[in-house]
């Protein structure tokens, strides 16, 4: 109830906020994520007024938790109170297929984006959402803790070197540690007292999640769900991810090398206070651990000994609401957000995260402003983004598959047997899946 | 003449409130759950599918357990509330040392918002927390209180008898000051033993108190949605996923309204059921000894 309230209550505000705007100017309404996420949003809707006097971009912004449930209710009612609308990759099919965006049509030009990234916004062919930015994982270690139990390393960017892109591409492309390779150093790293760990050999930033797990069963071969969306019998059940669970499993119950239950945020905070040795995350973290004063090197995202390198992407986009009266203002910002020098420019100095606009990553992999720790973990991400990410798969039922893959891997973490929590998750997805598969 | 016609009007005009506030916040979103069961969204477009989703909840295995995990909880949270409850307030009426000490501390759960109740056992229960700190001093090993199949749900219905038992205690208080005194006098010159007055004066002339607090309770522990959103999501292995989080995951999560309404709707018409049956027995046997 507090969520429709708070719904309800943002769209009476937002209404009369657009109501009291001067006749001849324009106000765009766009919902976004708190935190750095509007920061940047609103730098980006700073410059774009400049450059567009008259027309106004008004943020709502929503805590992450909130967010999702937010925008579903406000698309699905039709609230012409919003314009634009952040989106999360995977959502897109979501929305699209019940009708919340207006696709992008051709006077779009997106010939200087990531074509990955850009196909993770199309749905039935159309583009209904155009990629802001893209993410790259990475393998961050605690030098000291390494030191400390004389362990060696992987290979991996430190702070006190350089690194030109072609560096950056051997690295990733011969050096990368196995998940074998972390397991036997995480046991290592682990230190118990009376019971109670006292440093975490490692942990991934998002506990069971589906973005930062896809790579696990995929870096064995078998992808999460089949081509058509909605079929998870022979892929989540299958033997590649049985034994990617069965890993996952053992990281928390049979090394008890990783904790359990971990919130938003609460790895990256195990980490800067030295009690994780070794932490599987976003390159979002890098601002907050240089500010933490942690010793810390980063590495290549790892895979499975005898599998294949699979690293996570995809990240947040932008889609016009197909409620909005104002469709043409509203495409020409999220064209502006990011196809423009400008727009993107403004979005990766404000939030650093990896971009999606090809002109700006060629800057990265050239520019010596990023030949340095740790700007030149972008390059990595560059490798990955261009080599090895495999986007989340394309389906409606999108929402049905995460939440039944974060209780099958949070279960498993939890001492549930592999066996059993892969088999629920199958049965509970393909149950929901169908009931919106078109 | 005007007399006969008046207390009719005042009548009328006393309880349009409230029966506004009925139509309006109970009666209409029933009605709006109800209509929305019966249709599907597809492609952005309400298509009517009449009780197909009440069927397809016939062999939803999902829908079952949570079924059976609501029905579970609430056999157990009930009873144990209910009776805890009653305990708590006939030590509240006592005067023994201390008591005020003891009366404050039981009514603090009141003064402290769920959520807020439920963040700080939230860190109580995680695995270095304060719970098995101290039964580790004991020598009893951590449990995962939150993280484990067999005591999550146990955990749910400690936190939420933490919270709740206070808020009926005081309504049992009020039960227990209405019996009148010269009745435990007789009592007492007849020689009766402290046993036989709870059973046969103090529980039959807190009936009617005992019945409001036992519809109320029920009702709110059916509906009961936040510890479980915050602690559990309904896991692990679904040991606590209740019918309202099943609903809620169904519509907020998934943007399957239409099975939302009808998990919905099963809910009201489930409590509706217990709801009557509970006033029949008790209300019912008061009347027939009468």
């Amino acid at each position: 109830m507090k969520i429709i309230q708070t719904a309800i209550a943002a769209g009476l505000v937002a209404s009369m906020l657009a109501g009291t705007a001067l006749a001849q100017d324009k106000t765009l309404n766009m919902i976004v994520i708190e935190g750095g996420d509007t920061t940047a949003m609103q730098a980006v809707a700073d410059a774009y007024k400049a450059a567009h006097p008259g027309v106004t971009i008004n943020l709502q912004p929503y805590p992450f938790a909130q967010f999702f449930q937010v925008a579903e209710l406000r698309l699905r009612s039709k609230d012409a109170g919003i314009d634009l609308v952040y989106v999360d990759a995977p959502l897109v099919a979501s929305y699209a297929s019940r009708g919340f965006l207006s696709p992008f049509d051709a006077s779009v030009d997106t010939s200087t984006l990531v074509t990955s990234a850009l196909d993770a916004g199309k749905y039935e062919g159309n583009q209904f959402a155009l990629p802001i930015n893209n993410s790259a994982q990475v393998l961050f270690f605690n030098k000291t803790l390494f030191a400390n139990a004389g362990i060696t390393p992987p290979d991996g960017l430190t702070a006190g070197e350089t690194a030109s892109q072609a560096q950056v591409d051997e690295l990733a492309a011969t050096k990368r540690w196995t998940w074998e390779q972390v397991a036997d150093a995480a046991q290592k790293l682990t230190v118990k007292d009376g019971g109670r760990t006292t440093t975490y050999g490692f942990t991934v930033e998002q506990f069971g999640e589906l973005y930062q797990l896809q790579p696990f069963g995929e870096s064995l071969g078998t992808d999460v769900i089949g081509p058509d969306g909605y079929t998870a019998k022979g892929y989540l059940d299958s033997e590649a991810w049985t034994k990617a669970a069965t890993y996952w499993a053992n990281l928390y119950n049979e090394w008890g090398v990783s904790p359990k239950s971990l919130g938003y945020g609460e790895a990256a905070q195990l980490f800067g206070n030295g009690q994780l040795a070794m932490m599987a995350g976003g390159t979002w973290n890098l601002p907050g651990l240089e500010a933490s004063g942690v010793d810390f090197g980063v590495a290549p995202y790892p895979y499975f000994e005898g599998g294949k390198v699979v690293t996570p992407t995809g990240s947040w986009y932008v889609g016009v609401n197909a409620a909005s009266g104002n469709q043409a203002e509203a495409v020409d910002f999220a064209k502006y957000l990011t196809t423009s020098a400008e727009g993107t420019k403004t979005w990766f100095d404000s939030l650093q995260q990896l971009p999606t606009y090809k002109p700006l990553l060629d800057e990265i992999s050239t520019a010596a402003a990023f030949d340095s720790f740790p700007q030149d973990v972008f390059r990595l991400g560059v490798y990955d983004s261009l080599n090895t990410a495999k986007a989340r798969p394309v389906t409606a039922a999108y929402g049905q598959l995460q939440d039944a893959f974060r209780t099958a891997f949070v279960d498993i973490a939890n001492g549930v047997a592999v066996k059993d929590a892969l088999a629920s998750a199958v049965q509970k997805f393909e149950a929901a899946a169908a009931r919106v598969a078109p | 003449m005007t007399r006969s016609r008046s207390p009719v009007l005042l009548i009328a005009a006393l309880l349009t409130p409230a029966l506004i506030g009925l139509v309006v916040f109970r009666l209409y979103p029933i009605a709006l759950a109800a209509n929305d069961s019966f249709f599907n969204v597809l492609r952005g477009q309400p298509v009517f599918v009449g009780l197909d989703n009440y069927v397809a909840l016939l062999t939803d295995s999902v829908f079952w357990n949570s079924l059976k995990v609501t029905f579970w909880f609430n056999l157990l949270i009930n009873p144990i509330q209910i009776a805890l409850a009653l305990g708590l307030a006939l030590l509240y009426v006592q005067n023994f040392k201390g008591v005020t000490l003891y009366r404050v501390l039981f009514l603090i759960p009141i003064g402290v918002s769920l959520p807020t109740a439920v963040l700080i056992w939230r860190i109580m229960l995680s695995q270095d927390g304060l719970v098995n700190g101290v039964i580790g001093i004991a020598g009893v090993p951590a449990q995962p209180w939150l993280t484990s199949e067999a005591l999550a749900l146990y955990s749910i219905i400690a936190i939420a008898t933490w919270k709740g038992i206070s808020y009926w205690m005081i309504f049992i208080i009020g039960g227990l000051q209405n019996i009148s005194p010269e009745i435990y006098d007789a009592a007492r010159i007849d020689g009766i033993k402290p046993w036989q007055r709870l059973v046969y004066i103090t529980i039959p002339l807190l009936r009617p108190t005992l019945l409001f607090v036992l519809v109320a309770d029920v009702s709110i522990n059916f509906l009961l949605f936040a510890p479980i959103f915050m602690l559990t999501q309904g896991g692990p292995a679904d040991s606590t996923n209740v019918l309202m989080y099943e609903a809620y995951k169904s519509g907020f999560i998934f943007g399957d309204m239409g099975r939302a309404m009808a998990v919905i709707v099963v809910v009201v018409a489930i409590l509706l059921v217990i709801v009557g049956l509970q006033f029949k027995l008790l209300s019912g046997r008061r009347e027939a000894k009468r």
